[in-house]
């Protein structure tokens, strides 16, 4: 008998345990944002949706298409008309386009080695979703970062504290020197390191600085928050309907918990007779 | 909820308990059936709406048009919600003879001043009130309009039925000029 | 007037005759527990799924080129698109949770012994067919995991001596995966849950006959032991359906990509594989069957596809590999110890599927393929010992009730 509860306890542990999604191995853990548009109230912030959209429109689509959004429908976060057809025309575009970059694709492959991906869906499409876009937006290297690249690559010496600075800086393990100095190499030769893209390097450089673009509503336009701006803005493009589905889904969950509570009413009732 | 409101009200009446147990539960059951059925129509709803023209669609609800190289006497044909609108520049001629046709006996009787907002633009919608054909462009047919080579329909320089089996005038759809070089085709939708 | 109606169809068709003979008076075993509520919940689902799909079908294209767009503007567009296909593409999720339990409850309570072998085969193909519909189903939205799940799938029938390689070929309609597969892929799933429909009816049929099992797995007496299905069973399967519902929507409507892959997010590109391709959860254990043969040479491929197939195959033949005079594992203290520990093999197995196929643990000390074989050679080890230990009265059953 207790062999028996043993060897059921152990069957529910597994059917709680193991089909939690394996963590991506290999590669610094991503750091978690607090999304506000995540969890069963989670709502889209209308402001950071504009400021994101600007960020997506004048940065990110100098090369990437977000080409399931079109321009018009930008005004439902507060464009003007006007504003709508200046972001559209400055992409050589109508309003009604789709939101495609005007980067000729066999420019572009030629530029990067890659064709840009489209970004429509990106932040689904993408182990970690949000977290993983804003993680790669905002892992490139810093200032302080380049600076002790550069000392280190000057001096032809790696000392014990600067392998323990870099490696958490570039998201590599300490206990690997020799892939540290591999990675020291290649950003010595111009090649754009990240340290939450798979494999460290990729051909986009750093697309967002502090101050990229400028924000109308007085919104200091840091790094940091432009990241999280376009990031929301690319959640939304993914799925424009995550409003209309949780507000449909609370009021179904909701009549859903009054149709069971009275089934199970009705079902005792009936049975009271046979038991 | 109400359930237990009924089984108080009940509760100061001599009725014996039996019966009692008996409706309420009857109520119950009741109930349940009516919530459930509440919830079938639910489900059914998003069935039915995803039938209904879908937001890229109703995105195509108007149609602009650019008429600033639209010439005197020249026509276009422009595509609305997937049918074809005629828009004609009209000469001072077909105005004047639209005016006139004002005056005669129509089979389906309306005045030009009705049908163009700016009698200098003439818009209609191209399909044949007989059985759908487009017609022909302006001055194929009889009073300088336009004829459905169908059936032989003539409509005259306002798009109104003069001779042959169509029993209607060609209809006007809705439209505005947003500005002197711009029309707009069609209401916008959602 | 409709009683006269009622007579008069009753006189040419006996409506009333069937409806109370196997539905409303339909007798059913008293002490049902609710794991014989997953019958009905999984017919339940494929209602959905037949109603979700039909509405999917009239705005997908099986275009190569636009399947992945049709998707997207039925996600975006279409009025309730997204409800649609979120409830569809979670449905098939539901429907195999619901069906495994189905299965395993069966497996317990020895509801594929005699007289009920017929009903359990005909269960039997119609999870066959599911996981055929499942698979077509999962490659029309054309995304990297839809094209190359599809590969890798199709590409088991090469391991077939001699025609294997052309076999291929003309699944696929071409050289590789591609538009002429899709077209075909998305008829067959269009028809085939109207098989399943169709065996569904003969497994309900088969049913029927012999009428339910029950956790003590005895014979019944129809009189004292039964109870009408309806309203007893009705309201039970309702109840049950209600707490479906509720975490059946919970997924659909707050998390309705916690089951589908980011990779599938991608249009699918037969030039670039996908760094780490896995199945959906619901083949998992079998993937994980077929990839744990590989230490066979060059038959390896063979094996493994034949070992995937025999591990559903084996069913067919638990009826006879079980000889216990006793039906229900409840008086079975053998039996249920190593029904247990299959289950948790069962798991175990899915979770090696879900991971690469060279990953290891305890710093490379457990390579997962070791733990893939171990669990494969548990997986038919289950079916070998039920057959010693009751053919050979190892096992002493527990005294059964003669009656309820």
């Amino acid at each position: 008998m207790d062999f028996m509860k043993f060897l059921k306890t152990v069957a529910l542990a597994a059917a709680v345990v193991l089909p939690q999604p394996a963590l991506a191995s290999g590669g610094p853990a991503l750091p978690t944002q607090s999304w506000g548009f995540h969890g069963i109230f989670g709502q889209f912030d209308q402001a950071a949706l504009k400021r994101g959209a600007r960020v997506a429109v004048e940065v990110c689509m100098a090369c990437h298409s977000i080409k399931y959004i079109k321009f018009d429908a930008l005004k439902q976060f507060g464009f003007s008309e006007a504003e709508v057809i200046a972001l559209a025309e400055a992409q050589s575009h109508n309003k009604k386009d789709r939101m495609t970059s005007p980067m000729d694709p066999v420019a572009a492959k030629d530029t990067f080695g890659v064709l840009p991906p489209d970004l429509s869906l990106i932040t689904k499409a993408r182990k970690g979703y949000e977290d993983y876009t804003y993680a790669v937006l905002t892992g490139y290297l810093t200032d302080a970062d380049r600076a002790l690249v550069q000392k280190v690559m000057e001096d032809g010496v790696l000392s014990e504290g600067e392998l323990k600075e870099l490696s958490s800086a570039l998201g590599v393990d300490a206990h690997q020197p020799d892939k540290v100095k591999e990675i020291l190499t290649r950003i010595q030769a111009n090649e754009n390191f990240n340290k939450y893209f798979p494999g460290h390097f990729l051909a986009m450089p750093q697309p967002i600085n502090d101050g990229s673009v400028t924000y109308p509503d007085g919104v200091e336009s840091s790094l940091k928050q432009m990241s999280q701006d376009v990031v929301t803005f690319l959640a939304w493009a993914a799925e424009p309907t995550l409003m209309e589905r949780k507000a449909l889904g609370l009021k179904v969950m909701l009549y859903l918990v009054i149709l069971t509570v009275m089934f199970y009413a009705v079902k005792r009732r009936i049975w009271a007779k046979v038991h | 909820m109400s359930a237990s409101a009924h089984s108080t009200a009940h509760s100061h009446s001599p009725v014996p308990e039996q019966p009692e147990e008996e409706s309420r539960r009857d109520f119950l059951i009741l109930a349940t059936g009516a919530v459930s059925a509440v919830g079938v129509a639910g489900a059914a709803w998003p069935f039915i709406r995803s039938w209904s023209p879908s937001a890229d669609v109703l995105s195509q609800a108007t149609t602009e048009v650019d008429i600033s190289a639209l010439g005197k006497g020249q026509m276009i044909t422009v595509p609305w919600q997937g049918k074809p609108v005629f828009i004609l520049h009209r000469t001072d001629e077909q105005i004047a003879s639209a005016k006139k046709g004002d005056a005669e006996k129509l089979p389906d009787p309306a005045k030009d001043a009705e049908r163009a907002q700016k009698p200098e633009y003439l818009v209609l919608l191209a399909i044949c009130t007989h059985l759908g054909c487009v017609p022909q462009p302006i001055g194929t047919g009889n009073f300088g309009g336009f004829l459905c080579p169908c059936h032989g329909s003539h409509y005259d320089t306002s798009g109104r039925i003069r001779q042959g089996p169509a029993p209607k005038n060609l209809e006007v759809p809705f439209y505005a000029f947003k500005d002197d070089k711009t029309l707009v085709i069609g209401k916008s939708v959602g | 007037m409709s009683k006269s109606i009622m007579d008069w169809v009753d006189a040419r068709l006996p409506v009333t005759a069937l409806i109370k003979s196997q539905a409303t008076e339909y007798p059913t075993p008293k002490n049902l527990n609710y794991w014989w509520v997953f019958g009905s919940l999984a017919l339940f689902c494929l209602i959905v799924m037949l109603l979700t799909g039909l509405f999917l079908a009239m705005h997908y294209k099986a275009d190569a080129n636009q399947a992945f767009d049709v998707v997207e503007h039925i996600m975006r567009d279409v009025n309730y698109g997204w409800l649609l296909r979120y409830m569809h593409a979670n449905g098939a999720t539901f429907f195999f949770i619901t069906v495994y339990v189905h299965i395993l409850r069966g497996m317990y309570y020895g509801s594929y012994r005699a007289p009920r072998e017929i009903l359990w085969w005909f269960g039997i193909i119609i999870f066959f067919l599911l996981m055929a519909t499942a698979f077509m189903g999962y490659v029309l939205p054309w995304g990297q995991m839809s094209y190359w799940g599809a590969a890798v799938i199709t590409n088991l029938m090469s391991a077939i001596p001699v025609v294997g390689e052309e076999l291929v070929i003309w699944i696929w309609g071409g050289f590789a995966v591609g538009d002429p597969t899709l077209n075909r892929f998305f008829a067959l799933h269009f028809l085939l849950p109207f098989v399943i429909f169709g065996v569904v009816i003969i497994h309900l049929w088969a049913l029927h006959a012999v009428h339910s099992n029950n956790p003590d797995g005895i014979d019944l007496d129809e009189h004292k032991d039964t109870i009408p299905f309806h309203p007893y069973i009705t309201i039970k399967d309702l109840f049950a359906m209600g707490v479906f519902l509720l975490v059946y929507c919970a997924f659909v409507f707050f998390i309705p990509n916690f089951f589908l892959e980011p990779d599938n997010y991608i249009p699918a590109n037969p030039m670039q594989t996908p760094a780490h391709i896995v199945p959906e959860w619901y083949f998992l254990p079998f993937y994980a069957i077929l990839r744990s043969i590989d230490f066979l040479g060059s038959f390896s491929k063979l094996a493994g596809v034949i070992a995937m197939i025999a591990a559903i195959a084996i069913l067919f033949i638990l009826p006879f590999l079980d000889r216990s005079p006793v039906r229900s594992f409840r008086y079975r203290p053998l039996s249920r110890q190593l029904f247990w520990i299959f289950v948790i093999d069962c798991f175990l197995l899915g979770w090696v599927g879900y991971n690469p196929a060279d990953a290891t643990r305890f710093n490379g000390a457990l390579p997962l393929i070791v733990v893939g074989r171990t669990c494969t050679a548990i997986y038919f080890g289950y079916f070998i010992l039920l057959w010693i230990i009751t053919a050979f009265d190892i096992e002493k059953p527990q005294p059964v009730p003669k009656s309820l």
